[in-house]
């Protein structure tokens, strides 16, 4: 049911043509960093320092990078890591945060109190904060990366679901159906979590692409994925010390970030449009 | 989103707009401190855990080293060690005053050498006893053991002359309002991590002979700014905002080169880079595990491909400028891959079909330590690469600069890259001491023999040469033990703006310091 409740928006979100644009996009990155070893004729660790820093050329259509590897190759691989981190943590952080927020806004009492201090308290930081702390607590690397970004937002998720809740509460047919002796579990499963759903996956959707921006954030700082394993925040940050040498490393791992994050962006918006719940979202 | 990215538009611009304030006018100058010597906490020499080129301008030494490494008078005018090496006299330069009026006396140096060691530098006078006032100008060092590397200690930056008092009295707040030291420069103003500003003591009349100008500072007011990204120092530079920047990494020597305005100029390096290895952690327990990953790494490819043939390949610990770096050249360590990997076979270490070594089913997997500069990220990058030729698979894991010392002190490293920057055989000892486990002594090493050596390096030398041939044993010994691999030894290049700087003919010191900047002026 709440399958056939998003593909209709999606089809409508599509519909449009920044939707499309976008979409097709996005598509593409995916397909992309599925296929990454077919598309490639190069290795994405093996260096070859006396090809370092060749400009884009026919052989190499971005270039190389500091260490004489294929930036087109790298930047490919690195979509692997930008999306795989950041729609695993937001996916994560999405079911967790909708578990919580949909148990402190459907019970409510100390439960949803104790939820409400420990999200606050967490919402009061930005992102990119508690990303760095708890990276600095779990260590770099891939999994720190995405427990960090999952946990970065998790407030978001639990007070959206919590406020969607208790909205959807005190309407009449949660009352009816109460009183036709339906379990807890089955009015959370059968007619909150489903009307609660729409906004927290649009929610999810734009945080994807926040969090990549995350990751990539992480990357820059070194703490994210570790060398040799591609990512396009710890690309940008070489191509930094190197803009004036050789600004290719810099420019297209950034284009890549930026057009992904205005993708996801442009196709939230067309996703909010078609479903109508910006009103919602933003009383959440 | 867009109204994040509108912020961040509004926030480039703002930052653009302070790039645009130009530097007064006068006899000032504005200095960008190399990457390595950004965030001290305070001007507090005694306190100091790592210094910067200002310190140097607010504080003298007693005695001045030149860039060939000799000796030279600054504060004291002469000094005069007693054959047996158990006395040193230093004659005080008449008329010294600090920046509060206080005159420099004999007492003072006293005073001083007492409050040294609280240091965590305190081994430096380790060896002295006490300092006796003979008279106002003459100080008498006692000995507890002749220490022929005094000279060296007296000239270091860690050992700049403040004054005591001034110190005991303003307590955690000294050297970051005030600063009270003989220098050329009083401290106006601190902010830590951004900038230190410093104005003309116009009292001075003590510069060390190696100075050409004579009596106070060209500059009436010198601003050291931190900057933690060369690319914006190099733009800084490159449009008129800074002046010099004291550290130009080796990526930027072409483009600087390529601009009219702008001069370069190198002064031999005192840094070496350097991999330690962990000899207390598996597989590095085996010596020959470690002796192979040390012949893995490939000092030349480094030095040409990462460094752009600027510098020199590091073999053993030292800076090729010290006579101890001078060991037996069988123990000197370079890229041997043919043995490293005949010594991995050896150690039982098998290549498998991956291109990774295993023995009884276990993968040669180590963890490679690496700090958050661009340029060790670099280097490691390449050192995991060179690893893996030879079947070692080293994990980078990345730290940021200011917390890995306290990540060494837990002493889990296996294999780590970074640098070290001294000019003197003793950072053997810093390194590799067995009471320094963690950090310094980051390899863990602590071997019987080498204690031993050490003893007699540190405290049993009477005159310089015993202290070289002491040293080179005990360097050598250790290096044969392969605790580490050598990397690569960088120069120190530096670059101003020639149409604003006179910057004097020769850098005396072995960076720019006090003793240089006396003689930098402003094109008027």
């Amino acid at each position: 049911m709440s399958l056939r409740r998003t593909l209709g928006p999606v089809r409508s979100a599509l519909a449009t043509r920044k939707g499309a644009l976008a979409g097709l996009w996005l598509a593409l990155v995916v397909v992309v960093a599925v296929l990454a070893p077919l598309l490639t004729p190069y290795a994405y660790d093996i260096q070859s320092l006396p090809d370092a820093f060749r400009p884009p050329a026919a052989t190499h259509w971005l270039g190389t990078d500091e260490f004489g590897r294929d930036l087109l190759t790298r930047i490919i691989y690195g979509a692997r890591t930008s999306l795989s981190v950041s729609v695993v943590s937001i996916a994560v952080s999405v079911l967790a945060g909708m578990i919580l927020g949909a148990a402190a806004g459907y019970f409510g009492g100390r439960l949803d109190q104790a939820v409400t201090v420990v999200v606050d308290l967490t919402w009061s930081f930005p992102e990119i904060l508690v990303a760095l702390i708890l990276v600095a607590i779990i260590g770099p690397g891939v999994t720190g990366t995405m427990v960090a970004i999952g946990v970065a937002y998790l407030a978001q998720f639990t007070r959206l679901t919590r406020a969607q809740i208790m909205t959807i509460r005190s309407e009449t047919y949660i009352e009816a159906a109460r009183s036709l002796g339906a379990s807890d579990g089955f009015i959370l499963a059968r007619h909150l979590l489903p009307n609660a759903l729409g906004p927290v996956l649009i929610a999810g959707m734009l945080a994807t692409g926040d969090a990549i921006i995350l990751e990539a954030t992480l990357g820059f700082f070194g703490l994210g994925a570790q060398p040799p394993l591609p990512s396009w925040g710890a690309m940008m940050s070489s191509g930094s010390g190197l803009l004036f040498k050789a600004p290719w490393i810099i420019l297209f791992p950034g284009l890549a970030v930026a057009t992904t994050v205005i993708a996801i962006n442009l196709f939230g918006d067309a996703l909010i449009h078609a479903l109508d719940i910006k009103t919602r979202l933003r009383e959440a | 989103m867009f109204a994040r990215i509108r912020t961040s538009i509004l926030a480039a611009s703002v930052s653009a707009a302070a790039l645009m304030t130009l530097p007064a006018a006068g006899q000032e100058a504005t200095f960008v401190l190399s990457t390595n010597e950004v965030g001290i906490p305070n001007y507090n020499p005694v306190m100091a855990v790592n210094t910067n080129t200002a310190f140097s301008m607010i504080y003298d030494t007693l005695v001045a080293q030149d860039a060939d490494l000799s000796f030279h008078p600054f504060l004291a005018e002469s000094w005069d060690e007693a054959p047996d090496g158990m006395s040193w006299v230093f004659h005080l330069k008449p008329g010294v005053k600090f920046h509060n009026g206080k005159p420099l006396t004999a007492a003072v140096i006293a005073k001083w050498i007492e409050l040294f060691r609280k240091s965590e530098n305190s081994y430096m006078v380790d060896a002295v006893d006490r300092v006796e006032a003979v008279d106002d100008l003459t100080a008498k060092f006692v000995m507890k053991h002749p220490e022929p590397n005094l000279l060296f200690n007296l000239s270091s930056s860690f050992m700049g002359v403040p004054d005591p008092d001034a110190i005991t009295e303003m307590g955690d707040n000294y050297g970051i309002s005030e600063a009270v030291g003989t220098g050329p420069f009083k401290l106006e103003s601190f902010t830590l991590g951004q900038e230190t500003v410093l104005v003309r003591n116009d009292d001075y009349a003590w510069e060390s002979p190696l100075s050409a100008n004579k009596g106070p500072a060209k500059l009436e007011r010198i601003t050291f700014r931190e900057m933690a990204e060369d690319s914006t120092a190099f733009l800084e530079l490159k449009s008129g905002g800074v002046d010099a920047l004291l550290s130009v990494p080796t990526d930027y020597i072409d483009q600087i080169k390529a601009e009219p305005t702008l001069a370069l100029f190198s002064i031999p390096g005192q840094e070496v880079y350097y991999m330690p290895i962990n000899v207390t952690r598996e597989p590095f327990t085996d010596i020959k595990v470690r002796q192979a990953a040390a012949l893995a790494i490939n000092q030349k490819e480094i030095l040409e491909n990462v460094f752009g043939g600027h510098g020199a390949v590091a073999n053993n610990f030292l800076i090729s400028a010290l006579p101890e770096s001078k060991i037996d050249p069988s123990l000197d360590i370079s890229y041997d891959p043919a043995k490293a990997n005949a010594l991995l076979d050896e150690a039982g270490w098998k290549m498998g079909a991956d291109g990774v070594r295993a023995k009884d089913g276990k993968p040669l997997s180590v963890a490679l330590w690496t700090q958050s500069d661009s340029i060790f990220r670099r280097l490691t990058e390449v050192v995991q690469a060179q690893l893996k030729a030879v079947g070692i698979d080293a994990k980078i894991t990345t730290f940021d600069s200011s917390t890995i010392r306290d990540q060494y002190k837990a002493g889990e490293q296996q294999l780590a890259v970074r640098s070290y920057f001294w000019n003197n055989a003793d950072i053997v000892d810093w390194f590799f001491g067995g009471d320094r486990l963690g950090y310094p002594n980051i390899s863990m090493f602590n071997d019987p023999k080498a204690e031993e050596l050490r003893d007699k390096a540190m405290k049993g030398s009477k005159t310089q040469d015993e202290r070289v041939q002491n040293f080179t044993a005990y360097h050598a010994y250790v290096t044969s033990q392969f605790p580490y691999a050598p990397i690569y030894q960088p120069e120190q290049n530096m670059a101003y703006n020639k149409d604003r700087l006179v910057m004097p003919d020769r850098i005396h010191g072995t960076s720019v310091t006090g003793v240089d900047m006396v003689d930098v002026s402003v094109k008027e």
